[in-house]
């Protein structure tokens, strides 16, 4: 059978357009090249301008992830001014950042994921039926429900911060709000709302302390068959339909890991430094790499674009990082290909390498020994991936748990606010500084690079999730981590390669974070599917 | 039913999650309840690929009748005038946008950046983004001053950084329910019915402003005072609802404390974000506001200021929202 090139030109439902070609062997995806295809420029935007620019700009990066932007930007920001944030300041932080995930959570995997779960490809399945019924796009039973639930979470966000998307409410020193008594109970019922109206009852079907029992793969599958209501729930039905169509067997990736980390002890932070900053996170930072944790080091950060549409053959760490595009035209004959930087990190004995950023990457961190008290600590998917391996579905299955997580956490940091404390402290505006600020947005690390100078930006760089996992090959030729992902899919049905919309949706990638994608290695344009006789 | 498609140019998504938390009707509502026929969306599509470009293509030849397209996001032109910046199924966005503007019965800029080129178009405009048919405040944009669609319309600008759910919903039933003659525009071709009101009207601030009482500090600051006089809120200056129509059904900007920064009007983001210009209100010797409530000018507002200073009831200087 000849190799065939596939070319999926829009991917869609990425939040924003992916376009992916695969190399298709005897029904394997055999090599894979993902492109980020649109360039907006917002670095360059950013230097030269009132250094709190990053708080209105960044955020605009991507309408999906602005309040993490928003985050990371402002922790930029306190570092580079040697701010005090008062515990209040880092507690509504913490409850918009979670709440902004825990609106993408359901809207991402209902809307944008589960549809392809009623590909005619999987009719064979005896479970076909129910996901139809289930995940019918707007008129499935759990899709409706769950994509308007969806948007309860943020209305949290709204109240601390006005709106969401798109707020500037958290500035260098704290947060511009001042809630009174009854924004504090509205979230709360809000929450709970949300809780047990989507997460418990159409999700769980259990309470979330009995999902947060689970520890380890087999307590997963006993708890699916523990009774009905969580058997039949979204949660238990979609283990068991990953299972029978084979969610659970290709999409691995890289199987290294990056995250930066979330969610601030608020005593542990006050004065936010480089050095202080993964010992006060509450979901911690880690780097995992060949079956060991490393301590995530931004110094180790690199950024290559060989692969890029930009000037440079050099990686540079983002403080030294340069933004300067060239024509993608030109780009192509220099074989580069993606609009995306690739992000590499550099450990010890391996060099630079390229590392799967997302919930997955979380949860991986959450694994590791000696997590202080007030840090998450949380075995289950080191237990999963050595269990049964990465794959699409325990890449899903670790950002669905975070519902429950990220619930239990804001739920505390509502009731740890002190109205009768401050949630400001006016920052000096130092002429110059570096500041480096970072969080987990829904779908992996965010990192702020900021260099001041004369009262002014003079650098800006932002290292985002998509760019960690949609990122082109490296100078080394190693492949970004949904390429190899890619790698080992089957397609089945090369007329609809729902298979590489699976793996490349399970990184749930905001396109528009780095902005789109196009042809690589031959640099033709491929405007369909194209049969080709040899690669 | 009508045909909808919605594309995104240099966008963020923004205006798509934003609408995606839209009440009464919600996205399902729409299409379930409204019929509305949602050919393909960035994120709710279902068509990839080849399928995807076919649906496309047929729009743009007349064979699938299109009655409303949507553009989220900036036309991005370079480099050179090329739109090689922003390609998207095989060819630069902007030709797409170019075709089904054309092909479409009426068009809608949804957000600031297909309005007028938003935050991409901010200096240097690396990308060389515009809206459809305003440059910032100056008429032509891509399609040009004297564009009309099928139906005889300018672009329809919902603007707003990103526009509000309420916007885009109630402007596409009213599309859909053929009350398109009903929408008047503005000369930003803004519908009166959210854009002739101000930011500032509904604002939970108002009666600080009234006596000009200013808010000292972010934080606890934002228990009193008007955002106004140090913080540069835009409210008095910026037209849009947003303090009518809450957002996410809870709030606004304002009443949460940030200062409007003025996001349905084509300057946005102001003073291109120079140097001491972000959250700060700019002043004529360090006093007095540069820019004024609309319709004002410096003498009769310091006039006014001074007397609603000695107006001022000891309330006024108090905290209003409390614990």
């Amino acid at each position: 059978m000849p190799a065939i090139d596939l070319f999926v030109s829009p991917l869609g439902r990425v939040e924003g357009d992916l376009d992916v070609r695969v190399t298709v062997e005897d029904g394997i995806v055999t090599s894979a090249w993902t492109e980020a295809a649109m360039f907006r420029g917002f670095e360059m935007i950013l230097k030269g301008k009132d250094p709190q620019a990053g708080l209105i700009v960044t955020p605009r990066i991507c309408g999906i992830c602005g309040g993490s932007h928003l985050y990371k930007a402002a922790y930029a920001l306190d570092v580079a001014w040697r701010t005090q944030v008062p515990p209040n300041a880092t507690l509504i932080r913490n409850i918009g950042q979670a709440c902004e995930t825990m609106q993408s959570i359901p809207r991402y995997f209902y809307a944008l994921f589960a549809i392809d779960l009623t590909n005619k490809n999987y009719a064979r399945s005896p479970l076909y039926d129910e996901a139809v019924r289930r995940f019918a796009p707007y008129v499935g039973t759990s899709y409706a429900p769950a994509v308007v639930l969806s948007s309860k979470p943020v209305e949290i966000y709204a109240i601390f911060g006005g709106q969401w998307p798109h707020s500037s409410f958290m500035v260098p020193g704290g947060v511009m709000c001042a809630p009174t008594l009854s924004d504090v109970t509205r979230s709360i019922a809000v929450l709970e709302n949300w809780r047990n109206n989507w997460l418990e009852k159409q999700w769980l079907g259990c309470s979330v302390e009995r999902w947060l029992d689970n520890r380890t793969w087999a307590d997963v599958l006993t708890w699916v068959n523990e009774n009905e209501s969580q058997y039949n729930s979204d949660c238990g039905f979609f283990i068991r339909y990953c299972m029978d169509i084979g969610l659970d067997s290709y999409g691995a990736g890289v199987g290294n890991y990056l995250a930066t980390g979330t969610y601030f002890e608020p005593s542990m932070y006050e004065h936010p430094t480089i050095d202080g900053r993964n010992s006060a996170l509450i979901c911690r930072s880690g780097v995992y790499v060949d079956g060991r944790w490393w301590e995530f080091d931004q110094a180790r950060v690199r950024e290559d674009v060989t692969h890029s549409f930009y000037r440079g053959t050099k990686a540079r760490h983002p403080f030294e990082g340069e933004t300067r595009p060239i024509d993608p035209e030109a780009g192509r004959r220099q074989g580069k290909y993606s609009w995306a930087k690739s992000p590499r990190y550099e450990v010890p004995g391996l060099g630079y390498i390229p590392l799967e950023a997302g919930p997955l990457a979380r949860r991986i961190a959450a694994g590791a020994p000696n997590a202080a008290p007030f840090q998450d600590y949380d075995p289950l998917f080191v237990d999963m991936v050595e269990k049964i391996g990465s794959s699409v579905m325990v890449r899903q299955l670790a950002r669905m748990h975070e519902a429950s997580k990220y619930y239990t956490w804001t739920r505390g940091w509502l009731d740890q606010l002190d109205l009768h404390e401050t949630f400001y402290v006016k920052p000096v505006e130092h002429e110059s500084g570096r500041g480096f600020g970072s969080t987990e947005a829904a779908r992996g690390s965010l990192s702020d690079w900021i260099v001041i100078e004369d009262g002014k930006i003079a650098n800006y760089q932002v290292v985002t999730p998509t760019a960690w996992n949609i990122g082109p090959r490296d100078g080394a030729q190693l492949l970004g981590p949904i390429e190899q992902a890619l790698v080992g899919s089957p397609v089945l049905d090369p007329e609809d390669p729902v298979e590489v919309g699976h793996v490349a949706r399970s990184f749930d990638s905001c396109l528009v974070c780095t902005v789109h994608a196009y042809d690589g290695k031959t640099g033709r344009e491929l405007s369909k599917f194209v049969v080709n006789g040899a690669v | 039913m009508a045909s909808v498609l919605w594309f995104q140019g240099g966008a963020c998504s923004g205006n798509t999650m934003s609408f995606l938390n839209a009440t009464e009707p919600n996205v399902v509502d729409l299409i379930t309840d409204f019929g509305l026929d949602l050919l393909w969306h960035p994120s709710l599509g279902l068509e990839l690929g080849h399928n995807a470009q076919k649906l496309f293509w047929d729009c743009v030849h007349g064979v699938r009748p299109l009655d409303i397209f949507i553009l989220e996001g900036t036309v991005i032109k370079g480099p050179y005038g090329s739109g090689r910046f922003d390609m998207f199924a095989d060819r630069p966005m902007k030709d797409w946008v170019a075709d089904l503007a054309t092909a479409a019965q009426i068009v809608v800029a949804i957000g600031d950046c297909a309005s007028w080129g938003g935050i991409p178009a901010t200096a240097p405009n690396p990308s060389d983004s515009t809206g459809l048919q305003f440059h910032k405040r100056e008429r032509g944009g891509f399609l040009g001053a004297n564009f009309r669609s099928k139906m005889g319309l300018p672009v329809i600008n919902i603007p707003g950084c990103p526009a509000h759910p309420d916007w885009i919903t109630q402007i596409i039933v009213a599309l859909a329910t053929g009350r398109a003659g009903d929408i008047a525009l503005d000369e930003l071709h803004r519908p009166q019915t959210f854009f002739k009101t101000f930011t500032q009207t509904g604002c939970t601030r108002v009666q600080y402003f009234e006596y000009k009482q200013g808010t000292a500090s972010f934080g606890e600051g934002t228990r009193k005072g008007c955002l106004f006089y140090e913080f540069g809120c835009r409210g008095p200056m910026t037209h849009s609802p947003c303090n009518r129509i809450l957002w996410n059904r809870q709030s606004s900007k304002t009443r949460a404390g940030m200062p409007c920064t003025g996001c349905t009007e084509p300057e946005y983001p102001f003073f291109d974000l120079a140097p001491g210009t972000v959250f700060k209100t700019q002043k004529v010797s360090g006093v007095v506001p540069k820019e004024v409530p609309e319709g004002n000018d410096h003498l009769t507002y310091m006039a006014h200021a001074a007397a609603a200073r000695i107006a001022a009831p000891q309330w006024s200087k108090e905290d209003m929202f409390v614990v």
